[in-house]
């Protein structure tokens, strides 16, 4: 329910009310998956996606049934992976070939892990882990072979990571701008890999996908390292330090000063370093967004990476998220879902408008200044180049392309203008001639010009109602003028 | 193309036109160290400024508008290549300009046909396709020229007929290949266009001000990446006449072809200013700065440019200025990127911090100068 807070929010950001009740009220799903004909562990799996992922259920299930249980059972799998990898009650030997053989792990029929701490929150999942190894055999072959494949990929990589992080080589935390890239294509990375060959096996996405790997390791890579920057606080406090070592020490001498409230604008400096990196990923995401054949998986795809762009917003140039999680707002995230469920054009709106709103907060002063400016417009030149807003103006006017042509032009149309004028001249003088003639004419036929024109004056005075001496003298001159007129 | 784009030693003897300017010198700079087996000769009105210290570079004298002295000189050359960089000030009268970029231009290429001259490089404009109208959104070479009546600028129609008259000469002979550069807002050590005003502007505490909303991305270019440009033309040129007389694709060729060159990294107008106040010494915080409506800002132009046209003087506030630092204007160089190799080879934030030390230690040597 709604709290009091809620309500006094709403009702000062009433456009953000109506975006949500025009999410609630016209969203439908592209596809609905059809309970009836699941097998209970199916039903299991289901229950278990919804506790353990709050921000892609929704997608995952709206996704096409042709892919929907392959996600769903791979999103399950690397959760269950992740699980085991964050626990830290259990002990490295027993923890590292474990992720290390988990790729193998989830063929073994009726395999549970009971042995995580009690307060691992996804402990339950890897307790009943036997259905989703049950739902993941179902499976095509070709699905299973992609989850296997990067299931095995990820295990090693996070193995590896803990056991650095045991034997302190990077003090519990990363080093280097490359180790944190390398993090985060263990952990993100790989996922946009996977997903993207599940899209192409089923013909839900070009193909010429996969040959790009950048673009899918960008979407990977921009969804982690935002909530990376987002999460700075709470990592922190949980005594986790993803931020590299490489990027802070450009800004303050120990990792925990960023949290002084003395060091505020070395804080900000850092985190616009940190935006920066993710915010070059900005266009290869909008590039993978066009690769993308299907509906319900471009929605997949394009909400979580609106949902970034505007976090990165809402982190940029504020403190806050070095005291507390800075979120974005329920109406702000169903106007994009709204925006992210329709076309590519709308989400390129969106990116555009977002990061315009991060440009208009960069301080000249910082030092990345120019950096985070060339990205965006690295960003709106992208943007450009698929949905240009201006086309190459026709050479309708034929401009010149020499000084002799245009001179040429220049003479051609002083000639046309002196055309006109001896054109007009021309014309008015023939006017003239033959009315001087007819007048001569007329004039020796005896007309009486006078009498005319003190008529004319006469009628003009009566038109205009006006000079009482016209008026006056009007009843002697009409006779003889209407005589003439019979003439 | 790929073996055009790998550094050679030499490119044979190359003439810079124009060598002891702003872009020339750099260009001459850029050629001794990239390619050190090149002999490189200079021409220009007086080449007493900017001279290299190499003993590869010669320096000669001489007008361009002069025919007679070209062909004698250039008889006596026989150079390579050329890359023709001479231009008069943008402010100088319409007539200077078509005796320097039409009349010289052609002169250039009449006196190199006849010595068999085989690459001809010349720096044209990226202004050549901006009308009073238009803006340039990701603008590439697909768009025509604005010139003659439908272009204020005369200099910029007399850039765009040199142009045309370079590229229209391209394989006549055969054996003469020629292609144009068009660089879009040039700034560096030397800049004497676009740096300085700047620069006064913030001694003027102008930098207090910002016109329009600052969302319009415009491109600047570092001098030297400008200068690798024409590098690359002269390589790519070269290395086409030694393929001679095959023909490359039409969709990799260089000659008779015009290309764009930027930093390919278009910023907001106002933040590339603000980094270059930055870099100055500027230290006003965004929230300072007073924001003007464009209009608003026009309408006041309109009415200082003709109070001050009675005083017969500039106000610090041009209907022009508030164009320019309100319009978009940047280009798409995937052209360059492809067919010339292209890349910048110095980034935007470090050619501004280039640019403003230099100028900055330009002044304060000036300023010495005229305390002794």
């Amino acid at each position: 329910m709604p709290g009091v807070k809620d309500i006094a929010y709403y009702a000062v950001h009433p456009t953000q009310l109506r975006s949500i009740i025009q999410w609630k009220v016209w969203h439908n799903p592209v596809h609905e998956r059809d309970e009836s004909k699941e097998s209970a562990s199916l039903k299991r799996c289901f229950h278990f996606l919804a506790q353990t992922s709050r921000s892609f259920v929704a997608v995952i299930l709206e996704l096409h049934p042709d892919i929907l249980v392959s996600v769903a059972i791979f999103y399950l799998v690397l959760r269950g992976l992740d699980t085991i990898e964050d626990d830290m009650t259990i002990p490295l030997a027993k923890k590292e070939p474990i992720l290390r053989d988990f790729h193998n792990i989830i063929e073994q029929d009726g395999w549970t892990f009971t042995e995580n701490g009690p307060n691992e929150k996804d402990r339950q999942l890897c307790v009943e882990f036997n259905v989703v190894i049950e739902e993941y055999k179902k499976l095509k072959p070709a699905h299973q072979a992609i989850i296997k494949d990067i299931t095995k990929r990820m295990g090693n990589g996070m193995a590896d990571y803990v056991k650095n992080a045991e034997f302190g080589i990077n003090d519990n935390g990363v080093n280097t701008v490359k180790d944190y890239e390398k993090y985060c294509h263990y952990v993100a990375g790989l996922v946009g890999e996977g997903c993207t060959r599940l899209f192409v096996e089923e013909g839900k996405a070009n193909p010429a996908l996969l040959k790009r790997t950048e673009l899918h390791e960008s979407m990977g890579q921009f969804l982690q390292q935002v909530n990376i920057i987002r999460d700075i606080k709470e990592d922190f406090d949980d005594k986790r330090r993803f931020w590299p070592k490489e990027i802070w020490s450009k800004h303050v001498d120990n990792f925990e000063d960023l949290f002084k409230p003395e060091n505020k604008a070395k804080a900000l400096a850092c985190s616009s370093e940190m935006i920066l990196t993710a915010l070059r990923r900005a266009d290869d995401c909008l590039f993978y967004l066009a690769g993308i054949k299907e509906q319900s998986v471009f929605n997949f795809c394009a909400i979580p990476q609106s949902m970034a762009i505007a976090t990165l917003d809402a982190c940029f140039q504020n403190y806050d998220i070095f005291k507390r999680n800075v979120k974005i707002t329920k109406g702000d995230a169903c106007q994009l879902m709204l925006e992210s469920t329709q076309n590519l054009q709308l989400v390129c709106d969106v990116f555009k408008r977002y990061t315009r709103k991060i440009h208009k907060k960069n301080n000249p002063h910082d030092p990345n200044f120019l950096q985070i400016s060339i990205a965006c417009g690295k960003t709106e030149q992208f943007i450009e180049s698929i949905f240009p807003s201006q086309k190459p103006p026709v050479d309708e006017k034929k401009n010149p392309v020499n000084a002799e042509e245009a001179a040429r032009l220049k003479k051609e149309a002083e000639e046309t203008k002196w055309e006109t004028i001896y054109m007009v001249s021309a014309v008015i003088g023939t006017i003239l001639f033959i009315s001087g003639i007819m007048l001569v004419v007329a004039w020796f036929a005896g007309a009486r010009f006078d009498i005319a024109l003190s008529q004319a004056k006469e009628q003009l005075g009566q038109l205009f109602g006006s000079g009482g001496s016209i008026n006056a003298s009007a009843p002697l001159d009409t006779k003889p003028s209407t005589d003439h007129s019979e003439l | 193309m790929a073996a055009a784009k790998a550094p050679v030693p030499s490119l044979g003897h190359v003439l810079v036109v124009g060598g002891c300017g702003f872009l020339g010198s750099h260009i001459v700079s850029l050629i001794a160290k990239r390619h050190p087996q090149t002999r490189i000769s200079v021409l220009d009105l007086r080449t007493t400024a900017n001279r290299h210290a190499s003993p590869t570079v010669s320096y000669h004298d001489g007008d361009i508008t002069d025919l007679h002295a070209l062909e004698a000189l250039f008889a006596q050359l026989r150079p390579d290549a050329i890359i023709h960089t001479a231009s008069p000030h943008f402010h100088l009268p319409p007539a200077v300009h078509d005796k320097v970029n039409v009349e010289g231009t052609k002169n250039l290429l009449a006196a190199a046909q006849e010595t068999g001259v085989k690459a001809f490089v010349y720096t044209s404009s990226a202004s050549v396709i901006l009308g009073p109208e238009t803006e340039l959104v990701n603008a590439n070479e697909d768009w025509p020229m604005v010139t003659g009546a439908a272009q204020p600028e005369h200099y910029t129609s007399t850039k765009a007929y040199a142009e045309t008259a370079v590229l229209a000469a391209n394989r006549t002979p055969a054996s003469f290949l020629t292609c144009a550069i068009r660089p879009a807002g040039i700034f560096g050590e030397g800049d004497v266009q676009l740096l300085p005003p700047m620069l006064s502007a913030f001694r003027k505490g102008q930098t207090k001000y910002q016109v329009g909303a600052n969302d319009n991305l415009f491109d600047f270019t570092h001098v030297e990446n400008v200068a690798y440009g024409h590098l690359l033309a002269v390589q790519a040129l070269l290395y086409s006449h030694k393929m001679l007389p095959t023909v490359p694709l039409d969709t990799e060729r260089v000659d008779g072809e015009a290309f764009f060159i930027t930093n390919g990294q278009p910023v907001y107008f106002w933040d590339f200013a603000r980094a270059v106040w930055h870099e100055a010494g500027d230290r006003r915080p965004l929230s300072a700065v007073w924001k003007l409506d464009r209009d608003f800002a026009m309408g006041v132009g309109a009415i200082l440019e003709n109070l001050f046209w009675v005083l017969g003087r500039t106000p610090n506030i041009t209907r022009k200025q508030v164009r320019y630092s309100t319009l978009s204007k940047y280009h798409d160089i995937s052209k360059a990127k492809r067919r010339l190799g292209y890349a910048p080879l110095v980034q935007l934030d470090e050619g501004v911090r280039r640019g403003v030390r230099w100028q900055l230690e330009n002044e304060a040597k000036a300023a010495q100068k005229k305390d002794q």
